[in-house]
């Protein structure tokens, strides 16, 4: 199987074709590949070419709409089963109090109206550490309206929570008990959402279309992955 | 220049009995656990399309059997198989496989693993195969067994990789003059970071073993160990892939590269370059990513296909080439010209094409922002089948159906395993497509029943149940394999194996180098254009959404 003698002997000599060269298949490799590069780095080109993009956008204008990566923070996150512990607990309690105080006849949570129910809960995110639990109380008008969903197997805490269209909320989410998901099912698609045990994740939301959404684990988390279920219900 | 050689089977036939018997073993486990764990996928995508019904438990427990033994057992005996015997064919019979009782050791600790896997599977709780602490919660003792598998895999594959790598040295040390054959060097960088994934194997399993067993704490972040293993996992069978593709292609066709032996051994050690870097895109979802680490992800990912695509260049453009000085006109004759009817050659080429599907969707999820909307849904096995069936699997095939005959002394049924990758490729476009559009509609991955109650779209039933008719197709394929080849060792016919290598194909010197070969860069212009379109598609989507996500403010 020796194939030392790969390249004749006179190829030095041979006038190639363009596309029989080391050079056009290193360039061609690399091209091709940092092509989609650029692209998946800077939103380059082609989103103009197809009229998506959007450069008004907070945060740089990837597939239009007022989008922004939706990022999470860890509040306590990842210092170990007793750290995981500690913020699952603090986190439930915050879950109960907020479930306590917006809880409907019909057993289901209505999120907070106004500002003076979104100050009620704020003390509790300073508590968590939170980045925006140091914020001054003034500049918090016009902040989303923290609402708190908590995953454990195999349930959602609330389980059916009513929202309200075209008003920004802030979703306060933890797993407490095994990695979860809490991904929101909105027709065409879903937006997926990973939580890890006792690692608070803040994902702001704003609904804008009225209706029902079904909430639903994405992460298995035992045998009973698939009846862990939860409903939005959005007027 | 016309070159024959000493046909792969013929090599590994003149091996010691000892050394043949070694590569049979492995074969075996390797179509064992194909067939087996093939099974138990048929049997989760049935349960999913709603074909019929198991309790949860059961129902989780076959996808367990499924993840484990295919992804771990199938895939690491075969790559084992294919690595040991191109090494071996590489030093010729004389020399035989170097190291040859760790070999076998392995072999037997990777079998040990897998018994321990299974008794973890059948009698703990179902973990699936990323055995995660938290899931096993307090049946720790019972999912114990399923760590120590992993472990003796890792060990056992770690002593294969030896041998494979003393084996290759030999034959370089043999060689006159001593330089390394491109082989030999592919060999012993797939071995090197197959030891790597051993290692990372270690890595992502001990902790959970000592805590199952009560000899530590729970591990405080098992998911980045899994992520490190995993990704290495996913990428070590695509080197192995091209490496098997660069040897076979030049024993079936006489063709081999015009880009020369040093060439071909740079594109090999670019896989040790890129491959590290890559694990990031595993992680977009997780919490607490810093951004730049996530664009930095989305670019470094890209690049493993950097070597794939070359080899893909190498071997395409040196076929094409060398077909054309040899007279091949238009556009395609030279493409027909090559022996689809060879099992091989039809499970190579199939595989190709699958690797420009599975290829071109998998970078969709490379893109950070499109992970919100795909992750964790079908829409990931239903592409990666695309590259674990369609191109890992049927590439491995044509590897163990090149190296049977060694050991039986032809191959069964060579015009029905012919045909068997066209069924395989029917199978996964119909498991493939209607799971991506299920996935992109946010079918979650991972469940047995994805109606809850009523209150998710009505089209996803459906799209299992397309789904679970590809899967009918990918089994019937896979288990036609697995089963002609093991008839052919449980019942040899004793035929004679070609000694050299068909010379028909071997190219006039040095015409092939003036020769227009458009075919292999047209079809990578093709790739780009298709990975494109489907983010365009997948960008528009998500706008369609009827919420809005921003940052959480800071
Ligand atoms: C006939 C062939 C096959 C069929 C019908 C099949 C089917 C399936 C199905 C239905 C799932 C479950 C998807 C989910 O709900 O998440 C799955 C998962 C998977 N399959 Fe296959 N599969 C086949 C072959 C293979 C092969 C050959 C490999 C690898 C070499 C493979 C690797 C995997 C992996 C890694 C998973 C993920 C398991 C997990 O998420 O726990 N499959 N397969």
């Amino acid at each position: 199987m020796n194939d030392l003698s790969d390249v004749p002997a006179n190829a030095g000599s041979m006038r190639h074709h363009l596309t029989t060269r080391r050079g056009f298949i290193a360039t061609a490799s690399f091209g091709a590949v940092s092509l989609y590069a650029l692209w998946a780095a800077f939103d380059a080109a082609p989103f103009n070419i197809v009229g998506l993009h959007d450069s008004n956008v907070p945060g740089g204008g990837h597939g239009g709409a007022k989008e922004t990566a939706a990022d999470s923070m860890a509040g306590h996150g990842g210092h170990g089963a007793a750290n995981a512990g500690a913020a699952s607990e603090e986190f439930r309690r915050m879950t109960e109090d907020f479930v306590a105080r917006h809880r409907l006849p019909d057993g289901s949570v209505r999120a907070p109206r106004n500002e003076l129910a979104l100050s009620e809960t704020m003390p509790a995110a300073h508590d968590m550490h939170a980045s925006h639990g140091t914020m001054p109380m003034e500049a918090m008008s016009g902040t989303p309206v923290d609402v708190y969903l908590m995953a454990q197997q195999w349930s959602y805490e609330p389980a059916v929570l009513r929202l309200d269209a075209e008003v920004p909320y802030r979703f306060r989410m933890m797993a407490t008990d095994a990695s979860h998901g809490a991904a929101l099912q909105l027709g065409r698609g879903s937006q997926i959402i990973r939580l890890r045990r006792g690692i608070l994740t803040d994902r702001e939301l704003t609904f804008r279309r009225p209706g029902e959404y079904l909430v639903y684990c994405t992460v298995y988390c035992g045998v009973g992955h698939d009846r862990m279920t939860g409903k939005i219900i959005v007027s | 220049m016309t070159t024959t050689r000493q046909s792969l089977a013929a090599l590994l036939r003149d091996l010691p009995a000892a050394h043949r018997a070694l590569l049979t073993t492995l074969v075996v486990s390797a179509l064992v656990t194909l067939g087996y764990g093939v099974l138990f996928g048929a049997l989760t995508a049935f349960v999913r399309a709603g074909f019929f019904e198991l309790h949860p438990e059961t129902g989780y427990r076959f996808m367990t059997l499924h993840g484990v033994t295919i992804f771990f057992y199938w895939l690491y005996f075969g790559q084992a198989t294919m690595l040991l015997a191109l090494a071996a064919a590489e030093g010729g019979a004389i020399r035989g496989i170097k190291l040859a009782p760790a070999a076998w050791l392995g072999t037997l600790l990777m079998l040990l693993g897998f018994t321990a896997n299974q008794i973890g599977a059948w009698t703990g709780p179902p973990l699936l195969y990323d055995a995660s602490p938290e899931v096993a919660g307090e049946e720790r003792v019972a999912a114990g067994m399923s760590y120590v598998g992993y472990l003796l895999l890792a060990a056992g594959l770690f002593l294969v990789a030896a041998s494979a790598i003393a084996t290759a040295l030999a034959a370089k040390a043999a060689a006159n003059p001593r330089v390394w054959s491109t082989i030999g060097f592919g060999v012993v960088t797939w071995a090197g970071l197959l030891m790597v994934s051993s290692v990372a194997a270690v890595n992502a399993f001990l902790p959970s073993a000592l805590w199952a067993y009560g000899l530590a704490d729970m591990p405080t972040d098992p998911s980045t160990g899994w992520h490190l293993l995993f990704h290495n996992l996913h990428y070590l069978p695509l080197m192995g892939t091209v490496l098997i593709w660069y040897a076979l292609i030049r024993e079936m066709t006489g063709v081999k590269s015009i880009f020369g032996s040093r060439f071909s051994k740079i594109v090999f050690a670019s896989y040790l370059i890129f491959v590290p870097p890559t694990s990031l895109y595993h992680m977009f979802l997780e919490p607490g990513l810093a951004p730049l680490v996530r664009v930095l992800g989305s670019l470094l990912s890209l690049f493993i296909s950097v070597p794939t695509v070359a080899v893909f260049l190498v071997i395409v453009v040196s076929l094409e080439a060398s077909m054309r000085a040899r007279g091949s006109r238009g556009l395609f004759a030279w493409m027909r010209a090559l022996p689809w009817r060879t099992p091989e050659m039809a499970a190579i080429g199939a595989a190709v094409v699958n690797l420009g599907l599975g290829g071109s969707l998998a970078f969709v999820l490379i893109q950070e922002r499109l992970a919100t909307l795909l992750s964790d849904t079908f829409f990931v096995p239903a592409y990666f089948h695309f590259l674990t069936v369609g191109t890992v699997s049927l590439t491995l095939l044509a590897g163990l159906m090149r190296i049977t005959p060694a050991l039986t002394g032809a191959l069964r049924a060579p015009r029905l395993l012919a045909l068997m990758p066209v069924v395989v490729t029917v199978g996964l476009v119909l498991f493939g497509f209607a799971g991506i559009f299920a996935g992109i509609s946010g079918m979650p991955r991972r469940v047995l029943d994805a109606s809850y109650d009523g209150a998710a779209p009505a089209n996803w039933l459906m799209l299992s149940q397309i789904v679970g008719v590809g899967a009918i197709l990918m089994a019937a394929g896979l288990l036609i394999h697995v089963a002609i080849l093991l008839a052919g060792i449980a019942l040899p016919v004793r035929r004679t194996v070609p000694s050299r290598s068909p010379a028909v194909l071997a190219t006039p010197d040095g015409a092939a180098f003036r020769q227009a070969a458009w075919t292999g860069p047209l079809s990578v212009v093709l790739l780009v254009a298709a990975m494109y379109a489907i983010t365009i598609v997948a960008f528009s989507l998500m706008q369609a959404l009827p919420v809005v996500a921003s940052a959480g403010g800071h």
